[in-house]
């Protein structure tokens, strides 16, 4: 007889619960940080600026097509080599900042693509420089135009958080890991778990996309 | 209207490409001139009223703009722009902005106009075009000729030098283009600003202008006065441009 009682005790969700925490603050603070330098990445590939966007460009395309294990492994295991220490936690911050600013650079470029050029030329015409006209006209349009896969982009990046078990960031799907490595037995109700606590957490970030898409619309 | 030079293209030439949109353009527009510059679609027109306020750069020759020499390295742009507004025949007016803002929003941030006076010249422009009922609504709410009155306020709110009009009407249904109209008359006569505005519109250009320019192909094949250009076409593509129009 099969028994999974043991499995559901206080202690243990109170433990899955503290890795949800880890989870989700990895996530925002990589969220928070990649939105802001995946934009200034984006801005400057946009202006063209001469030797500058293509740098910037060049090194977004690179990291792009990295796996994001190994952006996780370079930062814990190699940096340290060449004197940069980081602890587990900004260890993971730095690798999914950096990872999700490129992807994040890209909906940025094509979102101020996606503005029509008349708003340029208006804001030009009417006196404003390149940076007044992106501050003031042309990037409050865009990032309205981005939301949908901004979130989709962060919604990938909380699932992606489970890769940092790799270098054991004691959130969610690690601390899965150590309660059904006690008990064989627990192995499918705890995958069944983490499924939903995800789920209900990505499901949330989307309805939530689509509640402010349609107040600003 | 002076004598001092506003606009004075010497040898401008212009480039898409293999393209050769602007052949050698000698003219001379002075401070407060209504000069209206016409001629058939793809003959350069709107190519040569966009290098005043640099939207299009010019490959050769000499642009002088206020003073100011368009093609040097020295030049900010930005300071040009400031003193040259533009009405576009898309009107570009901010689609995030409100109508108010979309007038007040350059005067603030590019000349620091204090909020109460912005607000107060932005108001009295709205009511000048006819639109003071229209101040909260945002772009989308308004109808294409009333969002170029706005686009037209927005402009005059930086009290330009001159003001440039790209086929301000061409985008419009016949029954909004008597109102834009009404209102660059009612500009052109009351201020001392430059206009040079591209139309078709050829009753406006006989009421309003001192001058036509006739461009085809991109050259300018007639500057002359008004009165004298209607009467008295000199070239052949103008005689014959006139006909096609004016038999609309």
């Amino acid at each position: 007889m099969i028994t999974i009682a043991g499995l559901f005790t206080f202690d243990n969700f109170r433990y899955l619960f503290i890795g949800l925490m880890y989870t989700l603050s990895v996530s925002m603070i990589s969220t928070i940080f990649s939105f802001i330098i995946g934009s200034i990445f984006g801005i400057i590939v946009y202006e063209k600026i001469p030797y500058f966007s293509k740098f910037v460009s060049i090194s977004v395309d690179i990291i792009r097509n990295l796996p994001l294990l190994l952006i996780i492994f370079f930062v814990y295991f190699a940096l340290p080599k060449i004197g940069i220490h980081f602890s587990i936690f900004w260890s993971s911050v730095v690798a999914f900042t950096f990872f999700e600013a490129t992807m994040i650079s890209e909906i940025v470029r094509s979102g101020i693509n996606a503005v029509d050029i008349g708003q340029f030329e208006g804001a030009r015409a009417n006196g404003m420089n390149n940076i007044q006209t992106m501050i003031f006209v042309v990037l409050p349009q865009a990032y309205k135009k981005m939301i949908p896969p901004l979130v989709s982009q962060f919604i990938s990046l909380v699932k992606d958080t489970s890769l940092a078990t790799g270098i054991v960031l004691p959130e969610l799907m690690y601390r899965g890991q150590i309660i059904y490595g006690q008990n064989s037995n627990y192995m499918v109700p705890v995958f069944v778990i983490l499924a939903i606590i995800y789920f209900l957490v990505n499901f949330g970030l989307s309805r939530l996309s689509k509640i402010i898409e349609r107040k600003m619309a | 209207m002076s004598d001092i030079s506003m606009i004075t293209f010497n040898n401008v030439e212009k480039y898409y490409g293999d393209f050769h949109a602007l052949k050698k353009i000698n003219l001379d527009i002075k401070k407060g001139e209504k000069v209206v510059l016409i001629g058939p679609s793809g003959s350069g027109k709107s190519t040569l009223i966009r290098t005043i306020n640099g939207l299009e750069e010019i490959n050769d020759g000499q642009l002088l703009v206020d003073g100011y020499d368009l093609a040097s390295d020295k030049t900010d742009i930005n300071k040009i722009r400031k003193n040259v507004g533009m009405v576009f025949q898309h009107f570009n007016l901010y689609d995030n902005k409100s109508t108010l803002e979309n007038i007040m929003l350059a005067p603030r941030i590019v000349l620091k106009r204090p909020e109460n006076e912005n607000h107060k010249i932005a108001m009295e422009l709205l009511d000048k075009v006819g639109l003071a009922d229209k101040a909260a609504n945002m772009p989308n709410e308004l109808s294409g000729g009333q969002k170029q009155r706005v686009a037209i306020a927005r402009s005059l709110a930086m009290q330009p030098k001159a003001l440039l009009f790209d086929e301000p009407t061409s985008a419009l249904d016949p029954e909004m283009i008597g109102d834009v109209l009404d209102v660059m008359k009612d500009i052109a006569q009351d201020s001392d600003m430059t206009m040079l505005v591209v139309t078709h519109e050829m009753n406006f250009a006989k009421q309003v202008s001192d001058r036509v320019i006739f461009m085809a192909d991109g050259e300018v094949l007639e500057d002359s006065k008004t009165e004298e250009f209607f009467k008295n076409p000199k070239t052949k593509r103008a005689q014959q441009f006139l006909s096609q129009v004016e038999h609309h």
